[in-house]
């Protein structure tokens, strides 16, 4: 039997199935159908009779059954209700189990919630998520003004929230994943964007250990490749922030489910971009859950070869 | 113990499935999901036998609300019944229409997990309690057994 308790776990799997059989557009629509259409519908009927308290009370509800440590608030008068997750505890199984079948799990709740909201007149105002467990968001109903909320208890206030790489939605729509780069709110597409508006350079990519050897590799490559766990990052910020901002490298890292979480912005580097979701794709790699994961060197390689790159 | 809500999604996405892509690829989806998502749990049946079929699931559906079951081990069969089916029982309680298929799940994601460990399995009964059964897959006689 299909149980509850490991359901995180084969939901991502399924994701990753519907994905690969039938591709991206028939995720967001079995997001969109099945969970926000059919399955939440414990969230739509009430909503659609009392709005945003109907919301409010689902949610809390929920949030009890799955034991989630977050906050839930509604103002009424602002006409807002938001949550702080502090520790999702549907990406948390698969962080505690090693698991990440799919490119990026994430994204199924705004899958789900966007079209939920809007089949009942509401809609979201903003989110943001960091993939380590940490996100954020802010409903409306439509036909109303609203004012956003300055909570003590903003998850952004936490220092968890300097884990991961983020991925932001504004009223509804999810935004440019690195709009230096690409117009793209895909991290893959943004990848292969910059890969082919910089292929020409014949700059390369290294990974961290040679990139804090400036002796040894003394021009700057195209991007840098930080390891599962960093090498030194200290020294990665020196020779980042030394250089001159036009001709930095783009910084990427695997971020692995289960890897000790790595505070970039602590050493005022930037979030890296994610690797594996377009390792995913492009059938390079599939994460064994609890196996021996690839060195640095070895994702570079699988990198490369997803990017068609020398 | 879990969140039962979550049969809600597994029955919507059977729903799905089944809807948009046709039976069998949801078998597909079904037997695939056993084979590679449950691959652990495969190795750990194919070393321990029947016994670890049976105590494997005595520890899972310890974690399903509401769930009554009995699993034991005789020999080369390991006996599953379930008297009260946690996510058909959740399902009903919560007035959700259960899709008519929703049982063979079963027969597919159990079923692709024993052939993998090299068990046969079977079902009699469902939508609300069945007995299922994980027997060695003897070779038939005459067959090589080299591979």
């Amino acid at each position: 039997m299909l149980g509850c308790q490991d359901f995180c776990g084969y939901y991502d799997w399924s994701f990753h199935y519907v994905r690969r059989r039938w591709g991206n557009g028939e995720v967001e629509r079995l997001w969109r159908e099945a969970i926000g259409g059919d399955s939440q519908k414990h969230y739509s009927g009430p909503a659609a009779e009392s709005g945003l308290r109907a919301l409010y009370k689902t949610w809390v509800n929920t949030g009890e059954d799955e034991h989630c440590d977050w906050t839930f608030t509604l103002d009424e008068e602002k006409n807002v209700l938001r949550w702080d997750m502090r520790e999702c505890p549907s990406k948390g199984f698969l962080i505690q189990n090693d698991r990440q079948a799919d490119e990026d799990y994430c994204n199924h709740c705004m899958g789900w919630i966007i079209p939920m909201l809007g089949s009942v007149g509401a809609e979201l105002t903003a989110h943001e998520h960091n993939h380590c467990g940490q996100c954020w968001a802010e409903m409306r109903m439509k036909d109303r003004a609203s004012e956003p909320l300055d909570l003590p208890i903003d998850i952004r206030k936490d220092s968890r929230w300097n884990r991961g790489y983020l991925d932001v939605w504004l009223n509804d729509q999810r935004q440019p994943h690195a709009p230096g780069l690409s117009d793209s709110s895909d991290p893959s597409d943004a990848l292969e964007a910059w890969q082919r508006a910089t292929a020409a350079t014949n700059l390369p990519i290294v990974t961290d250990v040679q990139y804090n050897h400036p002796a040894q590799y003394p021009a700057s490559p195209r991007a840098v490749l930080i390891g599962c766990p960093p090498q030194d990052l200290n020294s990665t910020a020196t020779r980042y922030f030394a250089t001159d901002p036009a001709i930095r490298p783009l910084l990427l890292h695997a971020y692995l489910p289960a890897e000790s979480f790595i505070d970039f912005i602590a050493s005022g580097l930037p979030r890296p971009l994610p690797i594996v979701p377009l390792l995913i794709r492009k059938k390079q790699y599939v994460h064994a859950p609890g196996a021996v994961h690839p060195t640095t060197e070895q994702f570079l390689a699988l990198l490369k070869a997803a990017l068609g790159a020398k | 113990m879990s969140a039962p809500d979550f049969y809600f999604a597994v029955n919507a996405i059977f729903r799905h499935l089944h809807d948009n892509f046709g039976k069998p690829a949801l078998v597909d989806y079904w037997r695939s999901l056993g084979r590679e998502y449950y691959r652990d749990r495969i190795e750990r049946w194919r070393e321990g036998g029947a016994q670890a079929i049976a105590d494997d699931w005595r520890e899972y559906f310890l974690k399903e609300p509401q769930a009554e079951i009995e699993a034991v081990a005789r020999g080369d069969l390991a006996i599953l019944d379930i008297r009260v089916c946690p996510a058909i029982k959740h399902l009903r309680d919560c007035s959700r229409e259960i899709v008519p298929y929703y049982c063979e799940h079963c027969d597919h994601v159990c079923g692709s997990m024993a052939e993998a460990a090299g068990y046969v399995f079977r079902r009699e009964g469902g939508m609300g309690a069945c007995r299922q059964t994980f027997e060695k897959n003897s070779p038939v006689e005459g067959e090589s057994q080299s591979c």
